[in-house]
């Protein structure tokens, strides 16, 4: 019957449809990626020694430099590779100039949110002519790690800005 | 520490007192915006390229307490012996990030002065009607009954009224300060107080304490100099643009008004940067007067910054309008 071979297909395309979905849950699972906003407080031992600790950043009054830090751990058993961690300025915030940093990846800023370039290489239009982008300007930024992030490992990138 | 940005929250009727703005004072974002960032990443298993986002990170603005307070009245406020309801003119301005509401006191009582002030009852009133002296139309002020309500970057005018004891001469001074504080907080820069900011947020004091202080001065006799200056500017063309070389003519005209005099008044004027001097054109009244120190009223000093002196010597509103010439080239 006709009706019997759908349902026998519909099972088999439930099955397949499971089996794909498991396999591109596994990868889609593989970084888990968290993101903090900290802000640098001085402290003192019972020695006196002063230290410098980041705390979260919770109320900030403007002025203030916030470290926002976004961590990539690879929690699968497969290397991933071509890691790219983007990350918006945040509203109401200027970028700190040469504040990004992720060690083993190349930084590269974007005014637009599509066309990316290192530091130094975004133009403006203004008056008519092109001239250089200014950090403050810079609304993305972009860690491209060069290397495969191996299991268990995680990748770090880093920025500052100060609230306006 | 705190970095001054021009942004000011809109000014609403409801919350505003006066409807003055100066975004020169402005602080940052609103006190209670919440910013949210969440950061992605993309990364390849073999052929499949995934995406995800990390949590979103939410940052609240806290509240900058910090006001400031300008007097808009000139320095000294002429008045007599036993003159009633004598004003001073200051404005309060909010230079924090939320609305807040500010105490108002003066005070009279000043050491350094030769008599105190007396306040008249009412001593603080907000120039209602925006004329910038007491007049019928201004609402007394009463501390903890109409304090101002303010918005970033909004400023109120107040008057101080005070009045002037009889057993004062000519000359005497008596000064007065004019205090606005939040009353959230105030204190030392940095002090935090947890959740007493608009909407919840902390409030934190700004590096004004949140407390502005304005001083004004009585001065018994009356007598007022005012110097006014004006130039033209004559270039080697016969045009009158600002080239290098180009002469520049200036004429200050010098009047006494009021009750008294000025005693040993002297005019002294720096020439500005980047021009000279043109020697010879010191003159008084269109008498020349010689650039030399000490043989006559007028002299041309040139170190340790170049100026022109002219002695006026006793002046009183009868002495009428002196006028004093003399020129610069452009460097």
């Amino acid at each position: 019957m006709i009706k019997g071979n759908r349902k026998v297909l519909g099972i088999f395309a439930l099955m397949a449809c499971a089996l794909g979905s498991q396999a591109f849950a596994q990868t889609q699972g593989c970084i888990v990626l968290k993101s903090t906003a900290e802000i640098e407080k001085e402290v003192v031992n019972d020695k006196g020694e002063k230290s410098r600790v980041l705390v979260p950043a919770g109320k900030v009054v403007p002025g203030t430099e916030v470290v926002w830090t976004v961590t990539a751990n690879n929690v699968c058993k497969q290397p991933s590779d071509k890691v790219t961690i983007n990350n918006p300025v945040p509203e109401h915030m200027t970028l700190v100039p040469n504040s990004a940093f992720g060690a083993g990846s190349d930084i590269s800023y974007s005014l637009d949110g599509q066309k990316f370039a290192p530091a130094g290489q975004l133009t403006v239009r203004e008056n008519g002519a092109d001239r250089p982008a200014r950090a403050d300007e810079y609304k993305h930024i972009r860690w491209e790690f060069k290397n495969s992030l191996q299991p268990g490992a995680t990748a770090v990138a880093r920025f500052r800005a100060v609230l306006n | 520490m705190f970095s001054l940005r021009a942004l000011g929250a809109a000014c609403t009727v409801t919350l505003c007192f006066g409807l003055g703005s100066n975004k020169a004072f402005a602080v940052g974002v609103p006190a209670g915006t919440d910013i949210t960032n969440t950061a992605q990443v993309t990364y390849a298993i073999g052929a499949t390229s995934v995406t995800t986002s990390s949590n979103a990170v939410v940052v609240t603005v806290a509240e900058i307490l910090d006001v400031v307070v300008t007097r808009q009245s000139t320095a000294n406020t002429s008045v007599s012996a036993n003159a009633t309801q004598q004003e001073i003119l200051f404005s309060v301005t909010n230079s924090g990030n939320g609305p807040e509401t500010f105490r108002l006191v003066m005070n009279s009582v000043i050491g350094s002065d030769d008599f105190d002030p007396l306040p008249s009852s009412p001593s603080i009133y907000f120039d209602t009607d925006g004329s910038g002296d007491l007049s019928s139309g201004d609402v007394a002020y009463s501390e903890g009954t109409n304090d101002p309500v303010l918005n970033p970057d909004s400023f109120v005018a107040v008057l101080v009224v005070n009045n002037i004891p009889g057993t004062v001469v000519d000359g005497n001074i008596g000064i007065i300060q004019f205090a606005a504080d939040a009353r959230t907080g105030s204190g030392a820069p940095g002090t935090v107080y947890a959740t007493q900011g608009a909407g919840g947020t902390d409030a934190v004091v700004g590096m004004s304490g949140a407390a502005g202080l304005g001083t004004g001065q009585y001065v018994v006799g009356g007598i007022t100099v005012t110097a006014v200056k004006s130039q033209v500017v004559v270039d080697q063309f016969g045009g009158t643009r600002p080239l290098p070389l180009a002469r520049i003519n200036y004429t200050v005209t010098v009047q006494a008004t009021g009750s008294g005099s000025a005693a040993n008044t002297s005019f002294i004027d720096n020439i500005p940067a980047n021009t000279t001097y043109v020697p010879g054109t010191l003159r008084l009244n269109s008498a020349l007067l010689s650039d030399a120190a000490a043989d006559d009223a007028g002299e041309f000093i040139s170190t340790p910054a170049a100026r022109v002196r002219v002695a006026l010597g006793t002046l009183t509103q009868a002495s009428g309008t002196q006028t004093i010439q003399f020129a610069v080239t452009i460097n």
